[in-house]
């Protein structure tokens, strides 16, 4: 044991403990390199590669970014892929943002309410895809079949481009209103009671309450639940793939379409990889200004 | 005896606290775990790792998901039955085997044996190297094979521009076709009293069906971008003369003739189809033929066979078959099903004997009594077999007549993306088929360019 203790206190004694910290923090970060960093630098490595027939036939530097940033299907992508982010993300929130307010009160049908409103979210995005084609379709879906029994003609959703755009804008409202209500009823549920309660002795209306309380208060929230779906909408692919495969033309050719089809269909996987880190760029640089905001919000409160 | 006192961090947690002695020895089975997968990387894991257990009875076939694959699976236990040699069939989506089998294929993974393709993929797997040159184990493509059939499995293609580092190489045979299919025509009998002969035939008395209310519309076809609606604009453009490319890869499809193929494609044929066929794919436009709506039909010879079963069509005695109609030339898109030998496949020589088994006409008439289309000429002509299928004729009436694959190169995917959108577009609008190939042929062009097509 003494022989032990000697051990130990050389060990002590040759600043073990200053090591032991990192010693034990080792396999954690080999495993972050290995599945976070190392796919990331194989990716810029990727990016600046430009490939032929599956192999890497020559260094291009970042000139994939320049063609990238030149491209016109790649800016429209993007752009198709801002207008659905904000178009989805703005009505999900008002939605998520009503649907909280009416079940934070204690009704009785709110428990059953609360438990129906989730099931979108818990739905394989692939099969929410396929049950909104069959909505949407021109020959057997749910508007032609209305329209035929009032002696209507066949409703076509997908077969023109503001149609199909609004139609997978619906969609996602549909299954993610859901998340936004639920870290908004959260949210809700854990703001303090006094102020709500000095409002209502001094005589203030709902909407004053709401304006002046309850919003500025749940801001925080409200801006986490806006980055998180912004964050998610700007990858939603398995949606948009089986209803429209981005078309027509390029109506709902989101980014992430456009990419998949560079890299697996068009086999080009140095000039997807410069597409697709671009766009997590863009993400990063939404999701940074996201947290910035909610900091200063915290810190203003 | 003097009694232990646990000093700190020395002796076990025998109240259940966690000792340094005890959080060393998690740390190390931790960083062994975590280096487990990285011993993957190593020379010898990675040799072991890369190539599939050869097994002397076995043969695996990979293959995409297909109504016909499923039929070929039926000729299975005939093969094993003569040969001793057990088949496993692993099957994925279409865009999921392309990229399992590419991989596979780089990466000398061995997981498969046979791929089997869709002739497309053939400048792409073959430019990688990574298909078997057949000829060297004494497979041959002999005249048995229907021609356009057989020369689909050369590369470089025996005719035909040629991609860039393959002008001067000799042609080999990298691939043999498996099930025979491309496009005829399938049409109402009670609308067409004889098959339309040309594209001016089909409309006229299509629409004077229409007119009377004896067909809700005269034509059905595929209307989504990208694949679909280039696959249903293919014969007419064909037919029309046009081209996709010159002998230098000059794109050429905003011809005069692909322009007119392309306003009567997006004009006449729209009026004549059903309402939003512009997001109609292939379930929708069988369901129309199938379903009774519809007078006539271009397609693929897995859905042309369902006409006569019960189960899937309400019109069965009243669908035909016929080749495509004509303008200049009555021509149809192929689209075979073909099958090659991976280089890092580890069952080789059960590979070839398979392929010498199966390019024989006696499996290709017990493959064709299975259901699918033979891809040899003496069972095409097979009189007991055309008794049991009568889409046989057509397809050799078809082959005859002229049948086009598409251009053999790995960019095809990206040119008929491009293409695919701007007719889409077009056809959305009811007009302005030519300046969409207009816009097409500019972006298609720019795109060959970044691939190194003239330079």
């Amino acid at each position: 044991m003494a022989a032990q203790r000697t051990a130990r206190a050389r060990l002590q004694g040759a600043g073990f403990d200053r090591f032991l910290p990192y010693l034990l923090l080792a396999p954690a970060v080999l495993l972050v390199l290995a599945v976070v960093v190392y796919p990331l630098v194989y990716g810029v490595q990727t990016s600046t590669k430009f490939y032929r027939f599956g192999t890497a036939i020559s260094d291009v530097g970042f000139a994939q970014y320049r063609q990238a940033w030149n491209d016109p299907l790649f800016r429209g992508a993007l752009w198709t892929t801002l207008k659905f982010v904000t178009a989805a993300v703005a009505i999900e929130t008002t939605l998520g943002l009503g649907l909280a307010l009416l079940c934070v009160r204690e009704l009785p049908f709110i428990r059953t309410l609360r438990m129906v409103l989730i099931v979108p979210m818990v739905i394989t995005p692939v099969v929410v895809g396929i049950v909104f084609r069959l909505i949407y379709a021109s020959d057997v879906g749910l508007f032609t079949s209305l329209s035929g029994l009032v002696g209507g003609g066949s409703i076509g959703i997908l077969d023109n481009e503001r149609g199909a755009f609004w139609g997978l804008v619906f969609l996602d409202v549909w299954e993610w209103t859901p998340l936004i209500f639920l870290i908004l009823l959260a949210g809700l549920q854990s703001l303090p009671q006094e102020p709500f309660e000095a409002a209502r002795v001094d005589g203030a209306g709902t909407w004053r309450t709401f304006v002046d309380h309850t919003l500025p208060m749940l801001t925080p929230v409200l801006v986490v639940a806006i980055v998180l779906r912004s964050i998610d909408a700007f990858t939603t692919f398995d949606q948009v793939y089986v209803l429209t495969h981005g078309g027509p033309g390029t109506a709902t050719q989101l980014i992430s379409i456009y990419g998949y089809d560079t890299f697996f269909r068009f086999q080009q996987y140095g000039y997807a990889a410069a597409m697709l880190l671009m766009v997590a760029l863009i993400v990063l640089a939404c999701a940074f200004l996201g947290i910035r905001l909610i900091r200063r919000q915290a810190a203003t409160a | 005896m003097t009694p232990e006192t646990p000093t700190e961090g020395s002796a076990p947690g025998r109240d259940g606290a966690l000792s340094r002695r005890d959080l060393l020895r998690t740390a190390a089975a931790g960083a062994g775990l975590a280096a487990v997968p990285l011993l993957g990387t190593t020379p010898a894991f990675a040799q072991a790792r890369r190539h599939g257990v050869a097994d002397a009875g076995k043969l695996v076939i990979g293959a995409f998901e297909d109504g016909a694959i499923t039929a070929f699976e039926k000729i299975i236990p005939v093969f094993k039955q003569q040969t001793g040699i057990s088949i496993q069939l692993l099957t994925a989506p279409y865009d999921s085997f392309n990229s399992k089998a590419f991989q596979d294929g780089q990466s000398k993974a061995g997981q498969y044996d046979i791929y089997i393709m869709d002739d497309p993929w053939i400048p792409q797997f073959a430019a990688a190297g990574i298909l078997e040159d057949l000829g060297q184990h004494g497979i041959v493509g002999d005249a048995g094979f229907a021609k356009p059939f057989l020369d689909l499995g050369y590369w470089p293609p025996r005719q035909g521009p040629r991609i860039k580092g393959f002008e001067n190489k000799k042609p080999t045979l990298v691939a043999l076709p498996t099930i025979g299919d491309l496009q005829t025509m399938t049409y109402r009998n009670d609308v067409y009293k004889t098959a339309p002969k040309t594209w001016h035939e089909l409309v006229t008395v299509g629409e004077a069906a229409m007119k009377a209310g004896t067909i809700q519309d005269a034509i059905v076809f595929r209307g989504v971008k990208g694949n679909p609606i280039v696959t249903s604009w293919y014969p007419i453009f064909l037919s029309y003369g046009g081209k996709f490319f010159d002998n230098n890869w000059k794109v050429t499809f905003n011809s005069a003739q692909g322009k007119a193929a392309a306003e009567f494609f997006v004009g006449k044929l729209k009026s004549l189809a059903p309402k939003g066929v512009a997001e109609y794919d292939s379930d929708q436009e069988g369901a129309a033929i199938l379903g009774g709506k519809a007078g006539a039909i271009i397609q693929y010879t897995g859905n042309a066979i369902k006409s006569d079963d019960p189960k899937l069509s309400k019109e069965v005695g009243k669908l035909d078959f016929a080749v495509v109609p004509k303008q200049a030339k009555a021509i149809a898109q192929i689209g075979i099903f073909i099958h090659g030998v991976s280089t890092s496949a580890p069952n080789k020589d059960n590979a070839i004997t398979f392929m010498k088994w199966f390019a024989t006409d006696k499996a290709q008439t017990a493959l064709a009594s299975f259901g699918d289309v033979p891809v040899r000429i003496k069972p095409l002509k097979n009189p007991a077999l055309i008794k049991k299928h009568r889409l046989l004729p057509t397809v050799l009436a078809q082959i005859n007549a002229g049948a086009e694959a598409r251009p053999r190169t790995p960019d095809w995917g990206a040119v008929e993306s491009i293409l695919g959108t701007e007719l889409n577009k077009a056809l959305v609008a009811g007009k302005g088929g030519g300046d969409a190939l207009d816009r097409a042929a500019t972006q298609a062009t720019a795109y060959l360019k970044r691939q190194g097509y003239y330079s």
